[in-house]
């Protein structure tokens, strides 16, 4: 009887030590900020109000949240697996971009084809072209030793070249004032599960995807290679872990749902390729994943946070003309004040 | 010294000590690990600041605020690892940072004949002129005690000075400190071996987790009242191993030894032929030519001083080493450069030396650490995916069977202390049905229970029948406990001796190269 009590006061303590840095980061946050909205000469409250609850107020709200969730927590874990391994994907923006444009390519190539097979190849195009662009600085990281933060990065910038390439050279539509492709088939749009406002099955998937993660990092023998080998590398491969091939193979499953990431933008809400399409979806990824502390099973829950976030900016903007930037300030502080109380906690 | 306290953040490392240096003395500083010997000569010399606590030289009061402060006071220091430049001569080595009169022409011919004269009177033969990084171990020692005397010290402190030297060379070394005294100085000699302690030491004096216990005249010490005071009550020395009198070991004639390549009646588990290693870049030979092969119930020991191919040996054995030629055989299936992880599977279990680096996940939580390699065997692992229940069953059963301190089997590692970290490595490797132990250097700073404890625990897996390889650099650990010992030198096996033809001295003799059946002839 005692042991019982005793487990569930200490499962308490365990939630309030896990959860009350955040929710005391966020406070802290909001209340920066809120006085740089207050030097601004705006309305705090309201702001706050806006930011907040913006997602929430309206159906269209809801879903245009949740339509930034599913890019936002696929890039978040796209940084997160290869981070268990120790390892910094920062080309999560490049695996998307290409992912897009494999994407992009089979939806023309093949735009007669019906609708599950054409958007099963469109999807899984997607990921393999992420893989391979990931593929490129995990095989030099293999075989080499070079480091993956700064080929990674490199090959963003390769991508930027290759999306402009696809989207003015090879399949430009011509009625577009934007560097933008031609549709892909109706087949390989992704079906729609809330007609209005238009919400699509991508939701679905990726949340599908997040729980499999989990369960790959936290409950299997593969997944605790994962994670020893982000602990100390030099002890796992001295207990039979072949470390080397699970950073290769850690960069390369983030690459592939990176890579997912632009297909189902290009599926799911263009329904072409768009220059520009991968927003600032890479840093924001890199953030939930950071606040999250790399733990997979809180990431989902962070990255639907951001994305209440990144909705009240674009409100903030429109309503009430405060720079949507004042968002990324707060969640900067977010960022901030989480690491902050780890530091102030170790003390 | 009066009353020193000193904590690390939480941990009391002294507490309230009292530490007194007669003159022309040795004085034995006793202890087990972790008991606060070093500690609080580090005080002594200035490295550490006390926290309370005053120290008397000659009856009057001093600040030691550094080692410099020190050395001006005529206190040296030779720790256990040396601080030296390799690529500089021994004479350069030693006049480094005094004061030198012709510093534009480094003409150093006369602290060369200074030095000559210095260890010349000691008994610390050593050529002025040769390159550090030249030397062995044993030899740099005596250069780093040179160093002390050079800068005129009446008082030099030894932290644990025989941990890397051959039985001959820790007898030169007790004669130079003999000289030394007789010239006037004062030693402390700080060490963790009874035996050594009683050999040299005028006076010992015992610590025991960061407490003065007594202090002793040789005379009148007993083997048995300094293991009480080491231990306290809280061991059975009567059960315990390390202090247990080693019988077997016999003090023989060396000439009478000759070499036998000894045979064991069990069955064979591993065998090693001609093993050669190379270095990282694949070039210089490490290992050379090594044979041995270690048998059901038997513990087989490699005796040698730190560097001379263990590491390297163990490494290639375990499979992160590449083999460059030579088979090693398990069961008689070759399995030189078989992935680490089918030998674990096949039923090696291995302690590294280096605990901390080569078998610790810091990040990771008690029941992850206690599973690593085996974290895809049953019954942690069923069809690839991981058995929570059962892990945490098999922790908390270990935890306890171990006494590793912890709040749960989900704490994160990193916050156990050392001695507990250690005993997470200790339950992992024996908690697995294995056939084939390999240990290196595992007490390392470990404390006596623990020692002991570890002890215990080889012995019961021999009985059991698993063939155990013990590579150590403690010569008595192996004396005790292994039933063939082989020595390493140079990355060559230079003998082998069965149990009965234990000789502390023959082994020394190896450990420095030569050869048992060279002698013979």
């Amino acid at each position: 009887m005692n042991e019982r009590t005793n487990t569930r006061g200490l499962k308490v303590t365990n939630l309030v030590n896990n959860f009350g840095p955040y929710l005391l980061a966020i406070v802290a946050s909001f209340l920066a900020s809120g006085i740089f909205i207050a030097l601004m000469g705006f309305n705090v409250p309201k702001a706050y109000a806006t930011i907040l609850f913006t997602s929430f107020r309206t159906p269209n709200g809801f879903v245009q949240t949740l339509l930034k969730f599913v890019p936002l927590l696929l890039q978040a874990l796209a940084f997160t697996i290869p981070l268990a391994a120790g390892k910094f994907n920062i080309g999560g923006e490049g695996q998307l971009i290409v992912g897009a444009i494999g994407a992009t390519a089979v939806g023309i190539l093949f735009s007669d084809l019906p609708l599950p097979l054409l958007l099963l190849l469109v999807l899984i195009s997607g990921i393999l072209f992420g893989c391979l662009w990931a593929a490129i600085p995990a095989w030099l990281l293999y075989q080499f030793n070079i480091n993956e933060i700064l080929t990674t990065v490199m090959m963003n910038f390769v991508s930027f070249s290759l999306i402009d390439y696809v989207a003015t050279e090879i399949w430009r539509d011509p009625m577009a004032g934007h560097p933008t492709t031609i549709p892909i088939g109706t087949g390989g749009e992704l079906p729609l599960i809330v007609s209005r406002p238009p919400l699509h099955s991508g939701i679905i998937l990726v949340i599908a995807i997040a729980i499999a993660v989990y369960i790959y990092t936290n409950r299997t023998s593969a997944g605790y290679e994962l994670v020893a080998t982000g602990s100390n590398p030099r002890a796992s491969q001295v207990y039979g872990i072949n470390v080397r091939r699970m950073f290769l193979l850690s960069l390369i499953l983030g690459g592939a749902l990176a890579g997912l990431s632009g297909a189902i933008e290009v599926a799911g809400v263009q329904h072409r390729l768009i220059e520009g399409l991968q927003s600032n979806y890479l840093l924001l990824g890199i953030i939930i994943g950071l606040i999250a502390k790399g733990n997979n099973l809180t990431v989902p829950f962070v990255a639907f946070f951001i994305a209440v976030l990144e909705v009240g900016a674009s409100a903030l903007q429109r309503t009430m003309m405060i720079p949507g930037e004042m968002v990324f300030i707060v969640e900067a502080l977010i960022l901030l004040f989480v690491l902050l109380s780890d530091v102030v906690r170790r003390r | 010294m009066k009353g020193v306290k000193k904590s690390f953040g939480t941990v009391v490392a002294l507490d309230d000590v009292n530490f007194e240096l007669n003159s022309k003395e040795i004085n034995g500083l006793l202890g087990g690990n972790g008991a606060g010997k070093t500690t609080l000569m580090n005080i002594l010399y200035g490295l550490y600041k006390p926290d309370a606590g005053e120290i008397y030289l000659h009856g009057e009061r001093v600040e030691i605020q550094s080692p410099k402060d020190a050395i001006k006071h005529r206190i040296g220091m030779v720790h256990q690892h040396f601080l030296q430049i390799e690529s500089y001569t021994v004479t350069e080595n030693i006049v480094l940072g005094t004061p030198l009169k012709n510093r534009p022409t480094l003409n150093l011919a006369e602290q060369e004949e200074k030095i000559t004269d210095l260890s010349e009177k000691f008994g610390l033969a050593v050529n002025p002129r040769a390159l550090i990084g030249e030397l062995p171990i044993g030899i740099r020692q005596k250069v780093e005690i040179l160093k002390a005397i050079y800068r005129g010290v009446k008082i030099l402190i030894l932290d644990e000075p025989t941990t890397n030297l051959t039985p001959q060379e820790v007898d030169f070394l007790f004669n130079s400190l003999r000289a030394m005294v007789e010239e006037g100085m004062s030693v402390v000699f700080i060490t963790h071996k009874l035996r050594e302690a009683l050999s040299v030491c005028d006076r010992i004096s015992v610590l025991r987790d960061g407490r003065y216990v007594f202090s002793i005249h040789r005379d009148e010490a007993t083997e048995e009242a300094l293991v009480r005071g080491m231990v306290g009550e809280r061991l059975d020395i009567d059960k315990s191993l390390l202090f247990s009198k080693p019988e077997s070991i016999r003090e023989i004639e060396p000439t009478s030894v000759e070499f036998v390549e000894p045979v064991c009646k069990e069955r064979v588990v591993l065998n090693v032929e001609g093993l050669h290693v190379r270095d990282e870049a694949g070039g210089i030979p490490i290992i050379r030519d090594c044979s041995f092969h270690v048998c059901e119930k038997e513990i087989f020991g490699i005796a040698g001083v730190a560097g001379n191919g263990q590491q390297e040996l163990v490494e290639s054995l375990i499979g992160i080493r590449p083999v460059a030629q030579g088979r090693v055989l398990i069961n008689d299936t070759n399995v030189a450069d078989v992935e680490t992880r089918k030998l674990l599977e096949k039923g090696v279990t291995y302690i590294p030396e280096d605990r901390l680096n080569d078998g610790f996940l810091p990040t990771a939580n008690v029941a992850q650490n206690l599973i690593l390699g085996y974290h895809n065997q049953a019954p942690y692992s069923k069809r690839g995916f991981l058995d929570w229940k059962a892990i945490f069953r098999a922790a908390e059963k270990l935890i306890r069977e171990y006494t590793i301190m912890t709040p749960s089997a989900q704490e994160v590692a990193a916050n156990l202390s050392g001695g507990n970290i250690q005993r997470v490595m200790l339950a992992r490797a024996f908690s697995r049905p294995s056939r084939l132990l390999i240990a290196h250097n595992p007490t390392r700073g470990l404390d006596i229970q623990s020692t002991d404890f570890v002890y215990t625990k080889l012995l019961e897996r021999k009985d059991e029948g698993m063939a155990i390889l013990l590579i150590s650099e403690d010569l008595d650990e192996l004396l005790r406990l292994c039933d063939r010992i082989a020595t390493i030198y140079r990355g060559e096996i230079v003998g082998v001796l069965e149990r009965s033809k234990f000789d502390r001295y023959e082994i020394g003799r190896m450990m420095s190269g030569v050869k048992t059946h060279e002698r013979t002839n």
